[in-house]
Parts: C-alpha cells; structure tokens; sequence
C-alpha cells in the first residue's frame, strides 16, 4: 500500500474531468475545474510528504528535525492562486454570459451560430 | 447523442485513471519524500535568513521570482474581471439591489449585523497578524491578504450594501493593488540597482524570531497582503455590483 | 550586460503596474505611446542579451542563489540566442500591436496596454526560464492575461469563446502541474538542468512517459496541435485583431518552443528514447497540418481561416522540432519567425477589414475592400508565404525541416506538408480575390461555416493600421539573407547541447564551443512549387465557380462535403468535447511513448 496515497489525486483528476466533459451548466463546470485543482495540490503535497515529520517551521523545534518539504507547499501555495484567479475570471465570464443569452448550458452556448 | 457523450466520457475518464495510477507507481513510496532540495532547505534556512518558516522562505526568497509571477497572475485576473464586469456596467449602479421576482426582499436580522460587525474586525486583525508573522509561522501575504480580503465581506454583511459601497472606493482599491505589486517589483530591480541579482535580499537580516528579521521578507508579504487584500475587494466590489439594479439608461 | 537578463521581463511588468495606477491622468494616446516605448526597450534588451549569449549561453540565478555541489535551490535564467532571440522578436510583434492599436480603445484606464505589457511580460519570461516551476508559472501568466485579453470586446459570441478557451486551457495548465508533481517526485529537482542529470540516470517507466504525456499534453493544447486545437478558432474569432496577431503570431508557436525546450534540456538523455518519441511527434504534427490546412480552406471568417491556418503551420513546426535533431530544430526556429511575422501581419489586415469594412466575413465582403490595394496586396502576398513561397524565412525554415525529413527517409512527408500548406494559402488567396477584387460570387464549401456580424473601432487612418502590416510582412521576406540561417545553426547546436548547458549551468564550467548544425544544400523547387500550385489552383477553382461547367464544380463538391461536414462537425463550440479531445489525445501520447 506504499502507493496508495497517489491514488487519490488521480481519481480526483478523473472524475473531475469527466464532470467537465459531461458538465450542463457552467458553473458546475467551474466547480469540476476546481476539483482537478485540488487534485493537484493533494499529489503535490503527498510528493513531499515524510512520515513522523514535523513542519518546516522551526519555530520551537531544533533546527535538524526531520521535517516535511517545504518546496511543494511553496508550489502548493502558488497553485492555489492561480487556481482562484482562473476561477473569478471563469466566473465573470459566466455572468457576463448568462446576462446576455439567459442560459449557461455549454451545449447551447456555442460561438457563431449560424 | 447526450449519452452516446457521457459513456465516452466515463470510458475515457476511466482509462485514463488507470494509465495515471499505473504510472504514478513509479513515484516514491508514499511518506518517504528522498530530498535534496527540501532538505538543503530546512538544514540551512534559518541560519542564512534568520527566520523559522521555511516556507515563506522558499517562496518570497529561495524561489521568490515565482511568486512575483504569482503576483502578476492575480494581478492580470483582478484586471481581466474588472474589464469584463466594470466596464460593461459602468462606474454608476443604483443602490437598489436587482430583482428576479416581485418577492419581498427581507431584512438583514439584527444578530447577523451584529455578529458580523463584532467578527469584522477580529478577522482583519487576524489577517494583518497572518501578513506580519510571514516569515515565523504559518502564513505569509497571501494567506492574510486573503483573510483581510474575507473582512470586507464581513463588512458588507455587518454594515449592509450602502454604508459598504461608500467604503469601498474602487479607485483606492485599483491603486492599492497596483502598488503592491510594483512594490514587489520594486524590490527586486532595487536589488539590481544595488549590483546583485534580481531579488537579492539585501537588507539587514534581523534577530530569528523577531517581525523585523529576514531582511526584505517582511516589506514584500506586506505589499503581497495589500495587494492580495486589494485584489480580493476589488472581486467582491464586481460581483456585488452586478446584483444591483442598472441605472436608467444603463445597459440592458 | 548579464545583469540586465530580468529587464525583459521585469520592466514590462513593472510598467504595466504604473500605467494601472497613473492611467486615468495620462493624456490622450499617452498610454499608447508608454506602451510602445517599453515594449521597444525591453526588446532592445533582449537583442543586447542575445547577442551577448552567441559565444557562450550564461544562467542568471534569481536573488543569487547559485547551485550547490550540482543541486540548483533557487530559481535560473538560461540566457541562450534561441530563448533570447524569441523575447526579441514577442517584443517586435508587440510594438506592432501597440502601432496598430494606436486609438483603438476609447478606455480611460489604460487597462488593455497593461494586460499587453504583462502578455510581453509572460512570453519573455516563457522563453528563457531555466526551472520547470517558473516556466508553468509564466506559462500560466500568459494563459490569465491571454483569458482576460479575449473577453474584451464584449459582443454576444466573444464570451462563449472566450469561456471555450478558458476551460480547456485552464484543464491544461492542470495537466502541466500534475505533470511537474510527478517529476518533482522522482527527482526531487526543477531546475532543468538539474532534472536532465537526474532523469539520465534512471530507467524509462510509466512515470516518465506519465510525465511527458501531461506537460507535452499541456503544451499542445497551447500550441493549437491536433486533437487539443479545437479553442483556437473560437478564441481568435472573438479576440480584438491586435491580441489575435499575438496570439498566432507568437503565443501559439512559443508553447512549441517551450516543448523542444523541455525535450533537450530535460529528456533528451533520459531513458525516453528517441525511437518511439520523434515518430510520434512527426505524426502528430502532419496530422495537425492536415485537419488544419483543410478546416481553414472551408472557413468564411476571415479570422477563424487564419486561425485554422495557424494550427496548419503549428504541424509543420512540431515536425520540425519532432524530428529532434538540431539541423530541423534550426529550420523550426526560421519557420516560427516567418509565420509569425506574416501571420501577424495578415491578422491585422483582419483588423482592418473590421475596422474600414464592418465585417469578417468573406462572403458577405465581397468586394468591399476594392477601396484598400494596398492591403489586398499584402494580404495576397501573405497567402502566399503561407502556401510556401520560395522566398522569405518561412521558406528557409520550411526548406531546412524538409531536409531533415528527407535524411529520415520519409520522403512523401515534404510534399503532403506541402499541400497541407498549400490549402491555407488557398483559403487566403480565395479571400483575397473574393473581397479585394469582387470575384467570386458563388460561395462553396465554405457557406457551411459559422460566421458572425461584428466591427472594430472605425475612425482610424488606415496609413496607421498599415504600416505595422508592411512592416512584418516586409520583414518575414526581407530578411531571407545568410547571416539569419547561420544565426539559426548556431542557435539550434547550442540549444540541443543538453550535456554542455547542464554543465555550464549547475557546474559553472567553461563552454565548449560546439559545432553548427550541417549547412543545407540549395532548396528544391519541388516544394514550394506543390504549395504554390495547390493555393492557386484551388483559389482559382473557387473563385471562378461560377465561370467552370456545373457538372464538374458539382462533382467536386460532392466528393468532398463529407470531408468538409465532417470536420465542421467534429468543431462544434461544446467545451466537452474539447475537453474530450484533449484527453484522447493525452492518453494516445502517453501509451505511445510507454509501449515504445
């Protein structure tokens, strides 16, 4: 069971394409694309992971305690971020949308119509 | 076709979870992360910068370029939505909250005015501790930007949507966020006014475990946390005033 | 000299800042002319740093964290001619845009010369990273600004684009992280240098090709590949005409730059070997050609043909670079000039049918641009060079690909890389005919494609639009002479050198200098004459419909409808099957490179 823990970010990634692939409304999408982001956090930070160790804060512990990698949760952190920007502007461009045609079903919403 | 789709999703979605599961076997056992990079880190961090959060380390100094690009991301999806919703709309929208249907709209109860009021300002406090504390514990710019940024939505449901809009100035809020993120920039090209590389943290290194230590690490999660802070308003700002009425003669 | 390597990125970033902060008290076209001078400037830089790299490629590490004992911690610049030489030329194209934007936006707020500055911003820093996480991060950066940029103008159908691209780039830049998690996981490195060494002392398994299925996936949905292109049409149809000449003319081919980037620094060396990888990017790339040589020819949108004509050109580049040798990654490197200066060029001439005519669509312009010669005969000469007229650095680029085909032994792959083109010059020349001349006034084919009403901002002088057209196209002709083909030799040896940029990286040691790629011999005519015959005939054809005898115009249209629906069809506008796609596409790359 050594690799166990990877499997979560990738059924994570899957299921949360298939949301998209499949999705009716757009918000729901959005939200699928949400999942796929925390899919990616999770195998980051499962990547980093050491078993019985502290936190790269070294606050109260003696500097050479075994201690997590604070790189991925660097990386982490800046994903996260991206991750939130991408869904504003994915959320105004669906207001904007649902302003103008009243709907927000991808399958009806198709650029040029005929 | 709608589910000639769906099964075509499921079967490719299946696959490829289970080429990615296959693959990802070839990774470290789970728990047992082998370094280096992690490593040479938190051995030699708080010795070179004085200060005891690693990663705030590796993100505003080690690998601090990445978070100035970070920064930029946010900044261009703030301005991306302010283009959509802002200037569609107009700078001008009626205090009047748009309606769906003809229903009453109710009051706001008095212990959510209340409750948020009271938690408005231990949040924001909290946020400016999260932003000041970057770099010696849990937290940085943008963890108590976004904190301070959750305050202004306490505001808006404290102080309900006219006392908020006058607070709320869209020009200090866009000003705001600029500022932090030329500061962040600011910095770096300082550092190369100063004969080293981009970004180089070139102030005096502080006592471990004081706010004042790291050098440049506390100014830049300030700017970072003004911007973030900003950014996030500006958000709220946008999405709030797209539920409100349209001036006569506004867009349809 | 080397002190100045962030300033290309640096200082259109920091200037975007200001502008957002002084915007609304500048003067009139103050912000226009901001814009241009930082865009010129942080262009010259990148020039200086590329002529400062030609001897010798240099890192510049980031906040002065210089490796230690052979592992990178901080973050690297690679200064090479080819990284810096794309920084140089994303600058060109924006001062272009900027001259042809001039007035465009009656805005206050100088929000757009921002997003652009940020855009010029992004791509500089794509083209010369060093490290895997900063290149997702400025990738990343391109992709925000490059989502905001196409909702701009806010007409019905933009936003359904705008959205389209957004979701499936966004499902991208997923797969680049997932892609760098993985990677990061086994070597515990981002620097690439750093991840190349590593990578060379492991065997090939699933993870690796995992690996380059998700960041090589993710590339290619950028970089308008089969099957991940389906948002590229609706993306540019929707985009105001500056951002489209970007778009195409550099954002799109440097997502390929970038996967050849990755390939020779990090696994080029690494048990991925080279036996199932360069057939699999050959025909991934022909295939592209292909779907898109024959979509665009059935476009009516002037815009959406360009845009299928990008993706087109984006085959013939990644075959250039699938061949994975230096002498073709020195063609890909002249190939991606050319197209992108011309192809610039011919979307601003988009912009100007919108602008002076209030339309896109060819068949409703018919005739209108009679008033504009001059900007029929740069469009003219644009389908041209992209059907694969034998002079300019189009040609040179395509010339040296189709001798590193040739040396592989796939010698039907040049001519049918040839009609792909040839088919997109076709779509341009029949445009050309049918709305500068007034010919042509029975639509074929392309009646079946989507078109929209829509116009740009009218009361500018077209002098003004036109100059940047004569300029980029002027230049994709002019500067065919031997100095840019040697440059291109030189540049591609020093960027395929994987062991000797490692070492000059991480170790600090001396630059051997290494030899050039193999000059070519003289360019067959065989080629261009295909690409030329396949345009003309076929322009022609269309545009004398009318004049031919019914039964054979008929027969024709008959035998390729199911061609035409089809492909039609298969780009509907439902981001779900693009996404669809993208993931068919994935996983096909990632079995591949595992079998094989």
């Amino acid at each position: 069971m050594s690799h166990a823990a990877f499997l979560l970010p990738a059924w994570l990634f899957a299921i949360g394409l298939y949301g998209v692939i499949t999705s009716r409304h757009f918000v729901h999408l959005i939200g699928c694309l949400t999942v796929i982001q925390s899919s990616t956090y999770v195998l980051l930070l499962a990547v980093g992971y050491r078993t019985d160790a502290a936190a790269p804060i070294f606050a109260n512990l003696p500097i050479g305690t075994p201690a997590v990698d604070p790189v991925v949760q660097a990386l982490v952190l800046t994903d996260i971020v991206v991750g939130a920007t991408v869904t504003a502007l994915l959320l105004a461009l669906a207001l904007q949308v649902h302003k103008r045609t009243g709907t927000l079903d991808p399958h009806e919403l198709r650029p040029l119509r005929r | 076709m709608t589910s000639l789709r769906t099964i075509i999703a499921a079967f490719l979605c299946a696959i490829a979870l289970g080429l990615a599961s296959a693959g990802l076997y070839g990774l470290p056992a789970f728990g047992h992360y082998p370094g280096p990079y992690g490593d040479i880190i938190n051995r030699q961090g708080p010795a070179e910068r004085h200060a005891t959060n690693m990663v705030t380390l590796v993100n505003f100094d080690y690998r601090g370029f990445d978070t100035l690009g970070e920064e930029f991301i946010l900044f261009a999806a703030v301005i991306g939505a302010v283009v959509l919703l802002r200037e569609h709309r107009g700078e001008e929208a009626s205090a009047r909250p748009d309606q769906a249907d003809e229903a009453p709209i109710p009051e706001r109860s008095e212990a959510v005015a209340f409750g948020c009021r009271l938690a408005l300002g231990i949040t924001a406090l909290f946020g400016i501790y999260v932003v000041l504390h970057a770099q010696l514990t849990p937290g940085g710019g943008f963890q108590g930007g976004a904190i301070v940024g959750s305050a202004t939505a306490l505001l808006y449901l404290g102080l309900g949507y006219p006392a908020w809009r006058g607070m709320m100035r869209s020009r200090v809020l866009d000003t705001a966020e600029a500022a932090g993120a030329l500061a962040f920039i600011g910095a770096g090209l300082a550092a190369i006014g100063a004969g080293a590389p981009f970004l180089t943290n070139l102030l005096p290194l502080g006592t471990t475990g004081s706010i004042v230590s790291a050098g440049v690490i506390p100014l830049l999660n300030i700017a970072v946390g003004i911007a973030v802070a900003a950014g996030f308003g500006t958000l709220f700002l946008e999405y709030l005033e797209e539920t409100r009425e349209p001036e006569s003669g506004g867009e349809q | 000299m080397q002190a100045l390597t962030p300033l290309p990125v640096a200082l259109p970033l920091a200037i975007a800042a200001v502008l957002l902060i002084v915007g609304h008290i500048l003067p009139r076209n103050g912000a226009d002319i901001i814009a241009m001078l930082t865009a010129a400037a942080a262009g010259l830089i990148a020039v200086l740093l590329a002529m400062a790299a030609s001897e010798a490629p240099f890192a510049y590490w980031f906040g002065g964290w210089q490796p230690r004992d052979g592992v990178a911690i901080g973050i690297a610049f690679v200064v090479d001619p080819a990284g810096a030489g794309c920084a140089a030329f994303a600058a060109l194209l924006f001062f272009a845009s900027f001259i042809f934007s001039w007035g465009y936006f009656d805005e206050v707020h100088a929000r757009y010369h921002a997003l652009m500055l940020i855009f010029q911003g992004a791509l500089a820093g794509f083209a010369m990273t060093g490290d895997l996480f900063n290149f997702f991060v400025f990738f990343e950066l391109m992709s925000t600004v490059a989502f905001a940029l196409t909702g701009y103008r806010l007409e019905s159908s933009a936003l359904e684009g705008a959205l389209n691209f957004t979701v499936t780039n966004a499902v991208g830049s997923f797969m680049m992280l997932a892609g760098i998690g993985t990677l990061y996981g086994r070597t515990g490195a981002l620097n690439f240098a750093q991840l190349g060494r590593a990578l060379a002392g492991l065997p090939p398994d699933g993870l690796l090709a995992l690996a380059v299925a998700l960041i090589f996936g993710a590339l290619f949905i950028k970089g308008a590949i089969v099957p991940f292109h389906f948002w590229i049409a609706d993306a540019h149809s929707v985009a105001p005409s500056p951002v489209c000449a970007i778009f195409s003319g550099i954002m799109v081919p440097i997502a390929l730059f970038g996967a050849a980037r990755l390939y020779w620094s990090v696994f080029a060396g690494s048990g991925l070997d080279q036996a199932p990888l360069r057939p699999l990017l050959v025909w991934f790339g022909t295939a592209t050609a292909l779907v898109g040589g024959f979509t665009a020819f059935m476009q009516r949108d002037v815009k959406r043909l360009l845009a299928m004509s990008t993706v087109s050109h984006m085959g013939v580049l990644l075959v250039g670079i699938g061949l994975l040798s230096s002498e073709a990654l020195a063609g890909a490197m002249l190939y991606l000039l050319g197209h992108g200066l011309a192809k610039a060029g011919l979307f601003l001439i988009g912009g100007i049918l919108l602008s002076q005519c209030a339309g896109i669509d060819e068949i409703k312009l018919r005739g209108a641009g009679k008033e504009f010669p001059v900007t029929g005969a740069f469009y003219a000469l644009g389908g041209l060079i992209m059907a694969g007229l034998p002079v300019g650095l189009e040609h040179q680029g395509d010339h040296l690909i189709d001798e590193a085909i040739s040396a592989t032994g796939l010698a039907f792959l040049p001519p049918l890389l040839s009609i792909a083109n040839g088919l997109t010059g076709a779509g341009i020349l029949r445009g050309a005919g049918r709305i500068f001349l007034g010919l042509g006034p029975e639509p074929g084919e392309e009646a079946l494609s989507p078109t929209e009403e829509e116009r740009e901002k009218q009361d500018r002088p077209v002098w003004l639009m036109l100059l940047p057209v004569v300029a980029l196209i002027g230049t994709a002709l002019a500067l065919q002479a031997v100095p840019a083909e040697e440059a291109a030799r030189q540049a591609a040896a020093m960027f395929a050198a994987t062991g000797d940029l490692a070492a000059a990286v991480l170790d600090q040691a001396a630059w051997q200098p290494v030899a050039a790629a193999p000059e070519p011999s003289s360019a067959s005519p065989i080629e261009p004459a295909i690409g030329l015959a396949v345009a003309i005939g076929l322009a022609a054809f269309e545009l004398g419909r009318d004049h031919l005898p019914r039964r054979l115009v008929r027969a024709a249209d008959r035998a390729t409808a199911p061609l035409f629906i089809g492909l039609d069809r298969l780009h509907d506008g439902v981001v779900g099957d693009y996404v669809a796609w993208t993931v068919f596409g994935a996983i096909a790359l990632g079995v591949v490179i595992a079998i094989g």
